[in-house]
């Protein structure tokens, strides 16, 4: 049998099993047809989605935002006005009558979990006191890394020695006491706390302490955390790892109201926001995540009416919005697209490493050199060229909009930049006159176009004072590694607030939170880490801000970063996307959106 | 035949041991576990990271039980990023991937070698020239313009004009999460036509160069010129003599290819949102997401060494003076 032969009888079997696969193919493909009727939303996540639907083991925004879909939190943000809370599994605010140390919580009546496999009959159950328990002493457990036990850490009465025991034992028991724990019936319990601390409510509003059963916990296993069964609007149906996610209604969801049209602001009220008010949510019947890896197929889906709503990458923002006049352009107002934004908690800054043999130290030559760097650079410069100027510049660590945030954005005590007089200055009195034999300075950051144009841009800047600048662009676990093991002299790096309070800034600055903690600054100064221990039991009054203002003065003096700036983030909403408010300050408000098939259509 | 088959695998495994020995020593050079932290990480959770990961042990005997894993095909250990076990994410990306890759691998072999022929028989005239000049252009554009272009021009553009425009941007939440989504034949059209044309006609570039070189040097050996005395036609010497004879450097250009099936396309998969093997990897990358980088690297290797081998044995079915021995 000759090659060619032997080649066209291969060619027909090679087409007769292409032909057999094609058809086992389209039997195993096809899906069922869809019902029209059904109200479907189609969202974007840009970048790659959630790591894990485990509330105990993420930590991501995108961890939350796929979180809040299925399990929900005692307390949560208003979706009118995020930066206030209100109760969601709870039938009312807790209250404290000792002043913040004993916390009284009543559940709200007829909340049930999702109906799911792990529960007898398939019938979800109401959830209990013991469940958030459970819940909250999930994360002490080491069998999830203790990777969220930071929020609860020297918090709870009696919780840190139920860590240690526990962990200590062959078998992590979940029906040992805690001290703290106070079950008075199914649906009242108390929390005593260790001392007064402050930011315990907004902890339980945070998607790591979701209730979560543990019949669901036992009957998942290690795969508990792809099967979501919380009390959430929603109810997971796929999940394909950083492509997408796909969620349908709950149809036992517990009343939850759409807001009353008094919460409602005007500029809200013209976008007619309060229009579905006093309405049980949610409003569709499925939820559609798509993950973007990249900006352009987002933007395309987006304009394209696909997507209710997307982010302005940084990219099309002249092409949506008019430079000057910030406002839409003509062609997204004729779709009937509108816009919305929010400022960002956020902290973008260029930190020290202040136990490096170089820059660190706390001498009077080490902050004249670190101060001396600070009035070289020009971030104004930087955020007009780069970003528009729709950045903010300010003095601090504390972002606009709260408590501690300087007036205008600027502190007395900040190095702000450009100065180069005031920079050859403390130059000479850091040793270095006009920059002599000072070596050059090692700037790690994640890399990324922007990032290696700014590191341009800081490098001209800082040579116009003789320092000599080096950029080094790391992918972004690199750059975390490096910071981590106080490798990084100095650093490019941000900080998203997890909750709206100062406290959770200047803790980046607490000296116990050195690496591998959030201290990157590896910043250690004991006044300020008394008074951060003072502030910790405070609420908000005029003498905590007198507080905040100090703490943020005292970093600056010392210069233990350059910055910050906050970003602005833009979204455009497609005109079907009803009753859509963008906000990521927290993710349970997607059970508010309605998508109107007549307009998409 | 077979005992050259199984001679040389064996000559093979000590090769595919060191290149899983090197790739995980490499990989460990820098720190995984600062990828997966939290916020706020404390020594003890890098403590409990590392032991999860197994990094806790010595390097010789991660070695060892990974080799015991691939030994065993047990593919069972999770992803370090994601809540899936190795098997399933390779096992749900390769399909993905494929559906682009073998098209595309086809349709460039199959337009290439004709192109070549083309070109080799024109050579040094304005067709030779022509073809050349457009291989040329082809090859000189990086396939992030193609794929900018592409899906702006071929698929966001006109379906704004025609409603039932078949190709679609990217793929969304409605693909699901079967494996055989995109060899049902209407959504490879939607979804993988658009991405094949981008890769063929990057790929066309050098493979039709390729081939035109081949096709000259053939063309100038003296069976053409016999063949071509004796009364053959055109056709006849190009597409029965000289392919035929030139097909030593086709299976060898074909099958270097092979490997490359499984492993997609990584900007093609990133900005069409393919689920395939590029972009799990390049993701498995960035993450440092150990276990999955590991097993796609020990799946390419034997891959490569069986496509070697495999390239081995068509040499001697497609040429009788080649014997296996």
């Amino acid at each position: 049998m000759s090659i060619w032969t032997r080649t066209r009888r291969n060619i027909v079997l090679a087409t007769a099993s292409t032909a057999i696969l094609t058809s086992s193919a389209l039997s195993a493909g096809v899906e069922a047809p869809k019902d029209d009727a059904l109200k479907v939303m189609q969202l974007p996540i840009r970048t790659d989605g959630p790591k894990s639907l485990d509330p105990v083991v993420g930590s991501t925004t995108y961890d939350n935002m796929a979180c809040a879909q299925f399990y929900e939190t005692l307390l949560t943000n208003k979706y009118a006005n995020p930066m206030e809370m209100e109760p969601l599994l709870l039938a009312e605010m807790p209250t404290s009558e000792d002043g913040g140390t004993t916390w009284h919580f009543k559940l709200k009546p007829e909340v049930y979990f999702q109906d799911n496999a792990c529960f007898p009959d398939g019938k979800g159950r109401a959830i209990t006191s013991d469940d958030v328990f459970y819940s909250i002493k999930r994360l002490a457990d080491e069998k999830y890394k203790l990777k969220n036990w930071w929020l609860l850490d020297h918090t709870i009465l009696g919780f840190n020695e139920y860590k240690d025991v526990q962990n200590a034992a062959d078998q992590f028991d979940y029906d040992a006491p805690v001290e703290g724990f106070r079950k008075i019936n199914d649906v009242e319990f108390e929390i005593i706390l260790e001392k007064p601390v402050y930011r315990f409510l907004y902890i339980l509003s945070m998607f790591q302490t979701s209730i979560v059963s543990h019949e669901a916990v036992e009957f998942y296993g290690e795969n508990f955390a792809r099967n979501p069964v919380g009390t959430g609007p929603f109810i997971l149906d796929t999940w394909v790892p950083k492509q997408s996610m796909t969620a349908n209604r709950n149809p036992n969801y517990h009343e939850v109201l759409y807001p009353e049209r008094s919460e409602w602001s005007k500029a809200d009220k013209r976008n007619r926001l309060h229009r579905a008010a006093g309405k049980q949510v949610p409003f569709v019947d499925r939820i559609e995540f798509t993950m973007f890896a990249e900006d352009q197929p987002m933007w395309l889906e987006f304009s394209k009416g696909k997507l209710g709503y997307s982010q302005v990458p940084e990219d099309y923002f002249t092409e949506a919005f008019d430079l000057a006049s910030r406002e839409l352009s003509e062609e997204y107002l004729r779709k009937g697209i509108r816009s919305h934004s929010n400022m960002l908690l956020d902290f973008t800054f260029r930190g020290f490493n202040m136990e490096d043999e170089l820059l660190g130290g706390y001498t009077p030559e080490k902050i004249a050199l670190r101060r001396a760097i600070s009035y070289a650079m020009d971030l104004d410069e930087i955020n007009k060229t780069f970003y528009n100027g729709r950045r903010i510049v300010y003095d601090g660590p504390i972002p606009p909009g709260l408590d501690g945030h300087p007036e205008n954005h600027r502190a007395d005590a900040a190095a702000r930049g450009p100065n180069l007089s005031k920079a050859k200055k403390l130059l000479a009195e850091a040793g270095y006159p006009n920059g002599e034999g000072l070596p050059p300075i090692r700037f790690l950051t994640s890399q990324s176009a922007i990032n290696n144009a700014v590191g341009e841009m800081v490098k001209r800047q800082l040579a116009e004072v003789n320092i000599k600048f080096e950029p080094v662009y790391l992918d972004f676990s690199t750059l975390i590694e490096n910071i981590n093991k106080k490798k990084a002299p100095m650093f490019g790096f941000a900080w998203a607030s997890d909750y709206p309070d100062a406290e959770n800034n200047l803790a980046l600055f607490f000296g116990p939170n050195e690496s591998p903690g959030s201290n990157h600054y590896n910043y250690k100064r004991p006044e300020f880490d008394t008074l951060y221990e003072k502030i910790l039991t405070m609420g908000p009054s005029d003498e905590r801000t007198a507080i905040y203002e100090q703490m943020r003065d005292m970093v600056l003096d010392d210069c233990a970063y350059i910055g910050g700036m906050a970003r602005e983030r833009f979204y455009l909403i497609n005109p079907w996307l009803r009753n859509c408010k963008p906000t990521e300050r927290y993710y349970g408000w997607f059970k508010y959106l309605d998508v109107d098939d007549d307009a998409r259509n | 035949m077979w005992t050259y088959i199984v001679r040389r695998t064996l000559y093979n495994i000590p090769v595919f041991l060191a290149i899983i020995f090197l790739m995980m020593a490499a990989l460990r050079v820098s720190d995984p576990v600062s990828a997966q932290l939290s916020k706020n990480p404390t020594p003890k959770e890098i403590e409990l990271k590392k032991k999860e990961f197994g990094l806790d042990k010595p390097f010789i005997v991660q070695y060892g039980i990974f080799m015991k894993q691939l030994v065993f095909l047990d593919f069972s250990e999770r992803s370090w990023d994601q809540e899936f076990t190795v098997k399933e994410m390779i096992t749900k990306s390769i399909p993905p991937s494929m559906a682009v890759t073998i098209p595309t691998l086809t349709i460039t072999a199959s337009i290439a070698i004709c192109v070549g022929l083309i070109s080799a028989f024109y050579r040094g005239r304005m067709p030779d020239k022509i073809l050349m000049f457009i291989a040329v252009i082809g090859m000189s554009i990086s396939v992030l313009v193609y794929i900018m272009i592409g899906q702006y021009w071929g698929a966001y553009l006109p379906s704004n004009v025609f409603k039932d425009w078949p190709f679609q941007i990217s793929v969304d939440a409605s693909a699901g999460s079967s494996r055989w989504f995109f060899f049902v034949p209407s959504n490879w059209v939607a979804y993988c036509m658009l991405p094949v044309m981008i890769n063929v006609t990057v790929a066309l570039g050098y493979d039709t160069r390729f081939y035109r070189a081949v096709m000259v040097e053939e063309s100038q050996k003296d069976y053409i010129r016999t063949a071509r005395a004796k009364g053959a036609s055109v056709k006849r010497v190009m597409f029965v003599h000289m392919l035929k004879n030139a097909m030593i450097p086709i299976i060898t250009r074909i099958m270097i290819s092979l490997p490359f099936i499984i492993t997609g396309s990584i900007l093609i998969e990133v900005y069409f949102g393919i689920p395939g093997m590029g972009r799990t990897l390049i993701k498995a990358i960035n993450a440092k997401d150990f276990p999955v980088i590991q097993t796609f690297t020990a799946l390419f290797a034997a891959l490569f060494i069986a496509s070697n081998i495999l390239t081995d044995v068509l040499y001697a079915l497609a040429d009788p003076r080649v014997r296996l021995s």
